[in-house]
């Protein structure tokens, strides 16, 4: 399936928010949901230089480094980096966070429907330094069989992201903290994020959002679907328990 | 509000009909359920159980959705309003019940804007925390105290709710609490912002130390912003000393700066500003009148130590290193039965006789006395009542040798 390329639409609204928008030209699946999801937080958090390589890259060389069987054109990198045990030490304690985040994720997405995520660096959940939205209201979902293919709407959502040039002119920032809020049905028995039934979204903060849609479709997108306007008010904001640290080599 | 009182009024010729009685339910971590729900069925709970005797607190619901989603259902600050004792028929009560959440997180720290920056400009807690759960209940005042301020505060936030001229009506939103070290100002202050933040079913911060950048943390303004300054002296400390010749200039510049960004913060509605000071005559003038109130906070009463005991000696119990359990009468029913000494009350009266003989101890040492008398009398994993007191007698008596001795030193 091939995947047409709409211009990205870049829309900088007041206060420094910028939006992006991508629409999906069919149905997506609730999985393909949790990828974007996850492959958008591992971008920022590499854009954000809250982690020192791409997380595929760091988790693909810290399990080499496990196994230890180093191969040479590693020698390099392994001499710099990682043989300072430290580093060693916060690289896993960050994959390991990571890993267990996006399992609770994966899970949550099949529990319930999920119209937003945010991804907060720095500060508190009520007052974050930078705010990065999912929002997955125009959603449209459908089964594996109508619905397009997952990895060619990853790589349309990063092909609107670089084309928006969203992360070039941002100020680099320290290592911060880094919360995810997912919002969910109040009733979908998950148990590993935290409920924050007071929660509203900052309006402190720099802010993207990234907006995802699905255009030419039979089916209903998320937010004309009739159960999640039945009760809108039952879709909560849940908060990962964890809070992901960055780290970097040099300190 | 309103048809939760309308529910439980029955009998409006009771003359505590009008009285105020706050409820608070502490909702548990991972439950989900709307407040409403929960509100049906605490109703429900407190027309099954309608008197109580003062404060009063349920763990335990024989309803398995109370079990599901509510940690503990408390009736609280009676004794701020009822100076006597007394059954209180909460059908007859105007009841406000407050359904929280408490954060788990934290505080989170706010670092100065430059790179690699590791000074911390300010602490910033999302209340209600955790942190300060119980620790209103923990901090033993004159009646008064405790209500006045919340009385004030809640003042300030209505006048700002109602929008009353401030050229007109002038009023700070400063709070002072002045007196000796270990009197419990700062834990006060955090017990107040949390306090309120309860009882105005608002979304809650205390930022504490920053005041730079505090306008970004006043932005939302359905958030009740606390700022705690704790030893405001330090920071205003009185401009005359300078006229004097014994301030450097820069301090000068430090009040007032301060002043300044005091007056331009209680431009907000949402703000409130703590501040807690040893030293009250050190002050800037400009700023003691910029505080509304001024409270004065003092060594805890005989009294008022006694209960600090009582509470120190039940969590002990509750923790079975007083073991086992023996049941303490409070200073009032000791009142009762005209301090006459029996089986009942000899403990007590050991307790009374302690709390006497502890008069001039700040609160901080008094919370840690149970701590010392353990480590240095009784070392064995669970003691009984009596060996206990007589350990916290003994370690009474060194406090005040050790600080006759620190007297003689200096």
């Amino acid at each position: 399936m091939t995947v047409a390329l709409a211009p990205p639409a870049l829309t900088p609204t007041a206060g420094g928010a910028v939006s992006v928008s991508v629409a999906f030209p069919g149905l997506v699946t609730r999985e393909g949901c949790f990828h974007f999801t996850c492959e958008f937080l591992k971008h920022v958090l590499y854009q954000r230089q809250q982690l020192p390589l791409p997380y595929e890259q760091l988790a693909c060389f810290s399990q080499r480094q496990l196994l230890a069987t180093p191969r040479q054109d590693e020698d390099v990198i392994r001499k710099v980096y990682a043989s300072d045990p430290d580093n060693n030490k916060k690289c896993q304690q960050v994959l390991g966070d990571l890993e267990r985040l996006f399992q609770h994720l994966e899970i949550m997405f099949s529990l319930t429907l999920v119209p937003r995520v945010l991804i907060l660096l720095g500060g508190t959940a009520v007052s974050p330094k930078e705010l990065y939205e999912i929002n997955l209201q125009g959603i449209s979902l459908g089964g594996t069989k109508e619905s397009l293919q997952t990895a060619a709407c990853v790589r349309k959502l990063f092909h609107s992201l670089f084309l928006a040039d969203v992360f070039s002119d941002l100020r680099a920032v320290p290592t911060l903290g880094v919360i995810v809020m997912v919002q969910g049905h109040r009733n979908c028995g998950i148990d590993w994020f935290r409920p924050k039934l007071n929660y509203k979204v900052p309006a402190r903060g720099r802010k993207l959002t990234v907006n995802l849609s699905c255009s030419d479709h039979g089916g209903a997108t998320l937010s004309s679907n009739a159960e999640v306007n039945f009760a809108l008010n039952d879709y909560i904001w849940f908060q990962a328990p964890v809070t992901v640290k960055g780290f970097r080599y040099f300190s | 509000m309103d048809e939760a009182a309308d529910d439980l009024k029955q009998d409006p010729l009771n003359d505590c009909e009008s009285l105020q009685i706050h409820v608070e339910v502490h909702q548990k971590p991972n439950s989900t359920v709307k407040k409403e729900d929960i509100k049906g069925s605490i109703l429900r709970l407190l027309n099954r159980h309608n008197i109580v005797f003062g404060d009063y607190k349920w763990t335990e619901f024989d309803d398995t959705f109370l079990t599901n989603n509510v940690q503990s259902v408390a009736v609280v600050d009676t004794e701020l309003k009822l100076k006597e004792r007394q059954p209180i028929y909460l059908s007859d009560c105007n009841l406000f019940i407050h359904i929280f959440h408490l954060n788990e997180e934290g505080p989170s720290t706010e670092n100065l804007e430059e790179e690699n920056e590791n000074i911390i400009a300010a602490n910033h807690w999302v209340l209600p925390a955790a942190e300060f759960h119980g620790l209103w209940e923990s901090l033993v005042y004159e009646h008064e105290v405790k209500s006045d301020l919340l009385d004030y505060v809640t003042t300030t936030l209505l006048f700002s709710d109602r929008n009353v001229n401030s050229n007109l009506i002038s009023w700070n939103r400063v709070v002072l609490l002045h007196g000796p070290p270990g009197t419990g100002k700062t834990s006060l202050c955090k017990a107040l912002a949390q306090k309120l933040t309860i009882r105005l079913s608002h979304s809650g911060k205390l930022v504490t130390k920053m005041f730079q950048k505090i306008h970004e943390f006043i932005d939302d303004k359905d958030t009740l912003v606390f700022v705690l300054i704790d030893e405001v002296e330090s920071l205003t400390a009185a401009r005359n000393s300078f006229r004097a010749g014994t301030e450097p200039s820069d301090a000068i510049r430090v009040v007032n700066a301060v002043l300044t960004q005091i007056d331009q913060i209680k431009r907000f509605p949402n703000v409130v500003i703590l501040t807690t000071s040893n030293i009250t005559e050190k002050i800037d003038m400009a700023f003691v009148d910029r505080a509304d109130i001024k409270q004065y906070i003092g060594p805890p009463s005989t009294a008022a130590i006694f209960k600090i005991y009582l509470s120190c000696l039940e969590e002990l119990m509750k923790c079975q290193i007083i073991y086992p359990r023996q049941q303490l009468l409070t200073l009032r029913e000791l009142e009762v039965i005209g301090y006459v000494e029996n089986d009942v009350s000899k403990l007590s009266l050991v307790l009374k006789e302690i709390a006497r003989k502890s008069e001039g101890l700040s609160g901080r040492v008094l919370r840690k006395l149970p701590f010392l008398a353990h480590a240095l009398y009784v070392q064995t994993p669970n003691v009984a009542m009596a060996a206990f007191l007589q350990a916290l007698s003994l370690v009474v008596d060194k406090q005040f040798e050790e600080r006759a001795k620190l007297s003689d030193c200096v």
